[in-house]
């Protein structure tokens, strides 16, 4: 199957530009700016590819232009050979703009190699992908008729022993031969592959290489040519099937560790280590309640993994009895050998030495609680206090480092030791504008000020674009703070603001916001 | 790395009557008598031979184990009032001992009300990036968490704030300290809105417990700066933070009250806690100034 202008379709594909747009690739060569493909739009107005971007540009100002990127085309060749899986079993990208697919004895599943090749076609053509495909018994044939110019789109379908005929009103430089082969060729006069038949093979291999010759024998089917089919990695799966249903704890744990050992010595010997875990139990009556622990760092410890599962398996109804068991390690990444000490005591499993029993403890109360109720904090640079802390994952290693943001400690400027989510508004009673109350009520309770010190001035941040709006319970206008930090007459120590100001047509309301030792 | 503390001789501010502990003498108590090495055996743990954390003032020290904060050990700390609600006193507390831990490994605080602010532990010398801060969902999480984070070498300390502490849990997490020798703390905070106990010490927290030391901290008033004789508070700012300190359990010590005072940083003595006066009211030297810092 041969699918022009490939880069041009992933592109399209991707919804870079719309089909009909003049669209062109460009790379850079040696310095100068040339296109790589163009689309059919722009080809109609003349530009090719090989063309200087300057040329290009003055024939079509508004030409749109993308970055060459054969690695990404490579990448979605395959990822389109992995969708026509669903046709065959063997389906090969043939860079740079093919795929190959073989297949034999799939057809019948279709009812004939017309349908597959009809329904392969019109698929690709809905999804905005142009392709031609062809059909043939041997691939030199099938790479030939699939690239001619002129003929219908339709899929070619070559009946077996007709490849002679076929392909020899093609041109010969459909044989995939070398570009200075083509050439010599052509200077010869021999234009069409049915010439090169009547030919002495032995004078064209002198002449043109022996490759002329390996290729005519593989369109017409005299040599085999193997073609490297990607396959699947085998999934990280192990699965245990019992003869009598089982049901009690017991046995259940015992089946996983059984199976954790074997899926870990399968990751052990690769150096590969398994991120997620998931254990399924299939029941005998067709219900598979599943358990699934995540760890922080890639483990490939059976007595680790196990431990993990079994803290688990209490969620699971056995029912009338289980089946079978399997257990899959979804998120494989490498690890890194390490090598235990004497006196290293046996820990974890995770991949470094230091951190091992860390990783262990964050893994075992990640999977109990849930991973986002496990964090580290870092300073933020922001004034406004609820604002000020940030969280971050709790294996960052970034706290350890010497890179990691410092805390920093203004002393005239201290902070409470207990800050409340929410600002809670209280009944306070203060003087005159600017001095702080003499007494509150907070909770019910009254509290009269001993001592105060502040005011400490908070204001909005200016600079956020999307200011907070109703979210903290204070409204935006109001994020002008006067902080001040009263003491009570039985020693207890707050963190009050007062939001907004005097005067200005609405009164303002007191807050406690946090407590001080 | 000891905090050196001076005498103060300021005058004690009027202080609600202390909780009931017995009598309390002027004369220094003198330290128990050393346990000997045939009977540490028998006793079982009973004396702790690990490290200690000296508190710095031998009036506290002498009575505490060791002559300190016995680590890898469980410690229970618990407030009065509305301090047992906001545990500000007791975290701020915690702290302070916690910043002379070695840095090396993290310390998790686990619990079930995450109001706990980084910025507010940087006045007791302690780095809020050693912190692994966990939410749970109740006490008995709370506990189970603490257990989990006991089982390894991971931490250098695990603190827990839970209201109900019941003698078998408590035990359960001393042996889970002692496994590793990871220093435990317990910091006993109930919801907001219970009554809070207007004298003595309210049934549940009673419990006989399998912690180590068992502390007490009610707000002190701090020694307000008063210039002249206004009296409205808006001119008297409050000073350094005291509190009320009592050790009411200590095992293989005695037990002790104190005010202590939590000073600022200062050059020769940063984040201390400093001893003011002892509970019975006596001023420790005539006279005196307090020196600045």
């Amino acid at each position: 199957m041969w699918l022009p202008d490939w880069p041009i379709t992933r592109l399209h594909r991707a919804g870079f530009a719309p089909p009909a747009e003049k669209l062109a690739t460009v790379e850079t060569e040696r310095g100068l700016r040339r296109l790589v493909d163009v689309s059919a739009a722009a080809a109609a107005l003349g530009l090719r590819p090989g063309q200087a971007l300057a040329g290009a540009r003055a024939i079509c100002p508004d030409l749109k232009l993308a970055e060459a990127d054969p690695a990404g085309d490579a990448e979605a060749l395959g990822r389109l050979a992995l969708w026509c899986e669903r046709y065959t079993p063997l389906a090969a990208p043939d860079p740079p703009d093919g795929l190959w697919l073989d297949i034999t004895g799939c057809a019948h599943l279709w009812n004939g190699e017309e349908a597959l090749a009809a329904d392969l076609a019109r698929r690709l053509e809905a999804g905005e992908t142009p392709c031609r495909v062809a059909v043939a018994g041997t691939t030199g044939a099938a790479w030939a008729l699939a690239r001619r110019i002129g003929g219908d789109a339709a899929p070619v379908i070559l009946a077996p022993g007709e490849e002679r005929e076929a392909i020899a009103p093609l041109p010969v430089g459909l044989l995939r031969l070398p570009p200075a082969a083509v050439a010599a060729l052509r200077r010869l006069g021999l234009r069409r592959i049915g010439e090169l038949y009547r030919l002495p093979r032995a004078d064209l291999a002198v002449r043109f290489g022996a490759s002329i010759v390996l290729r005519l024998d593989q369109a017409l089917g005299q040599v085999e040519e193997a073609i490297a089919w990607p396959r699947a990695a085998p999934p990280w799966l192990e699965r245990l099937a019992f003869a009598e249903p089982i049901g009690t704890p017991e046995d259940l744990e015992r089946a996983l560790a059984l199976l954790a050992e074997r899926l870990c010595a399968r990751l052990a010997v690769k150096l590969l280590g398994g991120r997620m875990f998931a254990a399924r139990f299939f029941r005998t009556d067709g219900e598979v309640p599943h358990i699934a622990v995540a760890t922080a760092l890639p483990v490939h410890a059976p007595a680790y993994v196990a431990k993990l599962l079994g803290a688990k398996l209490e969620t699971v109804d056995p029912g009338f009895g289980v089946d079978a068991v399997t257990l899959e390690a979804e998120a494989v990444a490498a690890v890194a050998p390490a090598q235990p000490g004497f006196d290293a005591p046996a820990a974890g499993g995770a991949s470094a030495t230091d951190g091992a029993p860390l990783a262990a403890v964050v893994d075992a109360l990640a999977n109990r609680l849930g991973p986002e109720r496990l964090w580290r904090v870092a300073p933020r640079a922001s004034h406004v206090p609820e604002r000020a802390v940030e969280r971050r994952p709790a294996l960052d290693p970034a706290p350890m480092t010497r890179k990691a943001p410092a805390w920093e400690r203004d002393p005239s400027q201290p902070r409470p030791i207990r800050l409340l989510r929410r600002p809670e508004p209280i009944e306070a009673t203060a003087p005159v504008p600017d001095d702080p109350p003499v007494l509150f009520r907070w909770r019910g309770a009254l509290h009269r000020v001993r001592a105060a010190a502040g005011p400490e001035r908070i204001a909005a941040e200016w600079w956020r674009r999307a200011p907070r709006s109703e979210r903290d319970g204070v409204a935006e206008t109001d994020l002008v703070r006067d902080y001040y930090r009263v003491e009570d007459t039985e020693g207890a120590r707050f963190w009050l603001f007062r939001a907004g100001q005097h005067g200005g047509g609405r009164t303002p309301q007191w807050y406690l916001h946090g407590l001080f030792a | 790395m000891l905090c050196p503390f001076r005498l103060a001789a300021d005058r004690p501010a009027p202080l609600p009557p202390p909780p009931a502990l017995g009598k309390i003498s002027l004369r220094p108590p003198k330290a128990p008598p050393p346990v000997p090495a045939h009977l540490r055996a028998l006793l079982g743990g009973a004396r702790p031979a690990g490290a200690v954390l000296a508190l710095g003032d031998r009036r506290v020290d002498a009575l505490l184990p060791g002559g300190g904060v016995p680590l890898g050990q469980l410690h229970e700390v618990g407030a009065e009032g509305l301090a047992a609600e906001t545990g500000a006193l007791a975290a701020v507390f915690i702290a302070c001992l916690l910043a002379r831990l070695p840095a090396a490994r993290p310390v998790f605080w686990i619990a079930t009300r995450c109001d706990l602010y980084p910025p507010g532990l940087l006045d007791t010398g302690f780095d809020p990036a050693r912190l692994v801060l966990v939410a749970a969902r109740d006490d008995a999480e709370t506990l189970a968490a603490m257990e989990t984070a006991l089982a390894e070498p991971a931490a250098v300390a695990v603190v827990g704030e839970v209201g109900r502490l019941d003698r078998v849990a408590s035990r359960r997490l001393q042996l889970a300290c002692l496994r590793h020798a990871t220093t435990g703390f317990v910091l006993r905070r109930w919801p907001y809105g219970r009554k809070a106990a207007a004298d003595g010490v309210p049934a549940r927290e009673r419990e006989p417990t399998a912690a180590v030391t068992r502390w007490r901290l009610a707000p002190a008033l701090s020694a307000a700066e008063e210039a002249g004789a206004r009296l409205t508070p808006a001119t008297r700012e409050p000073g350094p933070a005291r509190w009320r300190v009592a050790l009411t359990h200590a095992r293989g010590g005695r037990e002790g009250a104190w005010t202590l005072e939590f000073t600022e940083a200062s050059d020769e003595a940063p984040h201390s806690l400093r001893v003011v006066a002892g509970l019975a009211d006596h001023p420790a030297a005539p006279g005196g100034l307090r020196a600045a810092g």
